[in-house]
């Protein structure tokens, strides 16, 4: 404060200098303004000057020139409109001409202005005001008055020479704002709701009609109810506007009607105001056993898709056949399998990436032969050769494949290596553990589940999942989109047909065998028990659950002989023929090695599973 | 069903809304329109004049501040104001200078001459408008007003050929009519004589558009409400 103190002080010394600096220039002679209040007759005024320190005064002389003219002629009249001033009068006056008249002396020009009449119009102020009560409110307090004035005498307003445009203001006696009327036309105006109690002042200026500047205010008008004899009873009582109760009784009304309408039974009436909010579903999965699934266990069994990208490097049998299309990550982050599955449109897509290459064997999966795992892709195989799926399939088969990972040692995900280690712990592996995970991700809000997707796309660049389109003869699992199963050892381990859970699930190879051998027996599906003993995992490519997508991208764990198999459970809704939602509690998972870190079975398996 | 014909309300009502607002210009599309062709519809010589008025109001009104946007925009501190001294092209046209010399001008020659200025008009306010729009960076206000006032001043010249029809016993030749030579200077390569060619232009028709709007005025309070406006 104390430098702002300073700051000002200096400031107002520097101004005190050069104001009386300025006192010593001399001040030019100027032309403050020219006007005509009636455009009829036009003055000029201007300002002398300080000339006092002058020895010999100058006279100053207003020349003026129309514009067709060659010569600068004299003021005709520099008495009438007062001290240094110049009157033209009708004679003179040509309003469409332009004029300029200038400043001198003898031999000096001062200053020059240049104009024409109907530019300077700046009426007098109007007369005449006076008001009349109009009526008054019932209580008496307020009051309705009229206020009638004259346009100025000099405008001829009659003969339709100049339209003028009046504004009025008024205020209260003892305010210092005034209010403004809208400029207008007619030369009464109502005056609404005036305090009869208080005293008012009103003033009026005019301009003509298309300019912007008004003329002088004209004389202020007092207006005061009591000198007409008006006795107001309750003047002194000033009632204002409740707002406080208004503003409490109206909030109050609003609870109570929205607490009723939340309440009331009546659902059309809660549908309207409270429309519901579409809860997060992911198609084939119901929320329930989410809720009550590990998560760990379908973070594992999401997770072993993950790591066989790197392995399938390695894995010089099948790479042949795969299509990275690495140089594209935004391709493949853009419309990565995941993203596909999350999407319902590309369901049916996913079933048959474009069998195009019979090298890789991916055209088998539009054999009708391979029914299993084949959930949509016999209709879709022809639908959806797209190239562009299908070389992402390719990228995503390395993250399909479960391949013995766990066999291998990968550089796995840092999120995917405890997961693993819970599965292990989750001997009672009921069915909703499968999807447990799945209810924990589906609680989570949906855009970190997309981010983790997204992340896991970008850190993988590829997806998880694929369908076993075909099995050979060797045991291994034809995978499509994704790659090829690798030769690998076989498992027989039991699994539980119940347990498969349907729907877009994904296997890890391990886990998938495991689950296969079990069911085998109840199968009837050759192939299945030809899966069970490949090391490869299957996969869907129908849309998983998002959930279990990105759990098992999020948390990729090696799929491992040695980790529990996931849990399957019953059939519990059939959604469609790539769908079927697992009801959590159906069955019990008589091999607990069956918590398979990634165990996907496909819609027919199931079908041929499930009664 | 009730939905299609809510939703048919509301869409009528949405078009009413919208020709309306389209059609609201300045109070001049308030009148009541005469249908083309039929017989006893005739608007009286009154009517004529208030819409003759509120026309040249309006032309008036749209190039003061056209001009005021053009003299903000382009001519500060180009010193287009100590060259303003111009002439227009329309000054050969006799036209009076003063209420005087208006009192006593007779009626049908002042109408004559407001229908001469008024086409005169014609021609600059069309190359006006194209010529605008080659402006640099021209804004939008400009051009619009532009566009509107050339609309305008044709639909005051029909009625102003109405009312000289109504007002005028027999036939007169009206060759009231200055020709307009200044193309060129707005298609100028140099900016600056191009932009103060405009400025002129501009100039001369706000001050023009404010002489007929005075003079209809004058006309309208003589012959209609006999100088007792």
């Amino acid at each position: 404060m104390d430098l702002q103190h300073l700051l000002f002080i200096l400031a107002l010394i520097c101004a005190n200098d050069s104001l009386s600096a300025s006192d010593d220039l001399l001040q030019w002679p100027q032309i403050s303004k020219c006007r005509s209040p009636e455009m009829e007759t036009f003055s000029c005024f201007w300002t002398a000057g300080n000339f006092y320190n002058l020895t010999v005064p100058r006279i100053l002389q207003l020349l003026y020139k129309k514009s067709n003219e060659e010569d600068w002629k004299e003021c005709p009249d520099y008495i009438t409109s007062g001290q240094n001033s110049c009157y033209f009068n009708a004679s003179y006056t040509s309003v469409w001409t332009p004029y300029c008249v200038q400043l001198a002396s003898k031999n000096e020009v001062y200053d020059k202005k240049c104009f024409s009449v109907d530019e300077i119009v700046l009426p007098d102020p109007p007369v005449h005001l006076n008001w009349t009560l109009l009526n008054t409110s019932q209580t008496g307090i307020h009051g309705d008055i009229q206020v009638r004035w004259d346009p100025p005498p000099t405008a001829d307003v009659r003969k339709g020479w100049i339209t003028l445009e009046y504004e009025l203001q008024y205020k209260e006696v003892n305010e210092t704002k005034w209010k403004e009327l809208k400029p207008r036309l007619s030369t009464v105006v109502p005056l609404y709701s005036l305090k009869m109690a208080r005293d008012y002042e009103i003033r009026i200026r005019s301009r003509q009609r298309t300019s912007e500047k008004f003329g002088e205010f004209s004389e202020i008008l007092y207006v005061s109810f009591s000198q007409i004899g008006i006795v107001c009873d309750h003047c002194t009582e000033e009632v204002e506007f409740p707002w406080f109760l208004v503003v409490v009784f109206g909030v109050c009304g609003l609870a109570v009607t929205v607490i009723s309408i939340m309440l009331s039974k009546q659902p059309r009436i809660k549908m309207l105001i409270f429309p519901p909010v579409p809860v997060p579903k992911i198609k084939g999965i119901d929320p329930d056993l989410l809720k009550k699934g590990k998560l760990e266990e379908v973070n594992s069994i999401l997770a072993c898709h993950d790591n066989y990208k790197t392995q399938l490097y390695s894995d010089d049998l099948w790479v042949e056949f795969i299509e990275l299309d690495i140089e594209d990550p935004d391709e493949k982050n853009r419309a990565s399998d995941t993203d596909r599955l999350l999407s319902e449109d590309h369901l049916k897509s996913h079933g048959c990436l474009g069998a195009k290459d019979d090298d890789s064997g991916r055209a088998s999966c539009c054999e009708p032969d391979i029914p299993e795992t084949d959930f949509s892709a016999s209709d879709t195989c022809d639908a959806t050769s797209d190239s562009d799926q299908f070389k992402k399939a390719t990228e995503k088969e390395e993250d399909l494949l479960c391949l013995d990972r766990q066999d291998n040692d990968e550089s796995l995900p840092n999120l995917a290596n405890p997961d693993p280690q819970r599965q292990r712990r989750n001997t009672q592996s009921e069915n909703s553990h499968l999807w447990a995970p799945f209810g924990d991700s589906v609680e989570s809000p949906r855009p970190s589940v997309h981010t983790q997707i997204s992340n896991q796309n970008s850190l993988t660049s590829t997806d998880f999942y694929a369908q076993v389109s075909d099995i050979t003869p060797a045991g291994r699992v034809v995978l499509s989109p994704g790659q090829k199963s690798k030769l690998g050892r076989t498992q027989h381990e039991g699994c539980t047909e119940q347990n498969f859970t349907m729907d877009n699930t994904y296997f890890c190879e391990a886990d998938v065998k495991k689950c296969i051998a079990v069911t085998s027996h109840e199968e009837n599906e050759p192939r299945v028990p030809e899966q069970g003993y490949n090391e490869d995992g299957y996969f869907t490519t129908e849309s998983l659950t998002t959930t279990v997508a990105n759990l098992g991208a999020s948390t990729a764990a090696p799929p491992s002989s040695e980790l529990p198999v996931a849990d399957y459970t019953s059939i519990h809704i059939v959604q469609s023929p790539q769908g079927l939602v697992l009801n959590a509690t159906a069955l019990p998972v008589p091999d607990k090695e069956f918590n398979v870190s990634c165990g996907y079975v496909s819609t027919d398996q199931l079908n041929k599973i499930m009664p | 069903m009730n939905t299609k014909g809510a939703s048919l309300k509301g869409l009528l009502l949405v078009a009413l809304l919208v020709s309306h607002m389209l059609l609201i210009k300045e109070g001049v599309t308030s009148l009541p329109i005469c249908p083309n062709g039929s017989v006893n519809c005739q608007l009286s010589l009154e009517e004529l004049f208030d819409r003759a008025v509120k026309l040249s109001h309006y032309i008036h009104f749209l190039s003061s501040e056209m001009f005021n946007e053009f003299d903000e925009r382009y001519a500060q501190g180009r010193g287009f104001i100590a060259k303003a001294v111009n002439s227009c092209h329309t000054a050969s046209l006799t036209t009076p200078e003063d209420k005087e010399q208006t009192q006593q001008i007779h009626h049908e020659d002042l109408l004559n001459l407001i229908l001469g200025v008024l086409r005169s008009w014609n021609d600059p306010l069309v190359h006006l408008a194209s010529e605008v729009q080659r402006m640099k960076e021209a804004p939008e206000t400009i051009l619009w007003k532009a566009v509107e006032i050339e609309e305008q001043n044709k639909r005051l010249l029909e009625g102003m050929e109405k009312i000289v029809g109504r007002v005028q016993s027999g036939v007169v030749e009206n060759d009231i009519y200055t020709p307009w030579d200044g193309l060129p200077s707005l298609q100028l390569d140099d900016e600056d004589s191009r932009l103060f060619a405009f400025y002129n232009l501009l100039h001369c028709l706000r001050r023009d558009s404010h002489k007929i709007d005075n003079y209809l005025k004058v006309l309208k309070c003589r012959l209609i409400h006999d100088n007792n406006c």
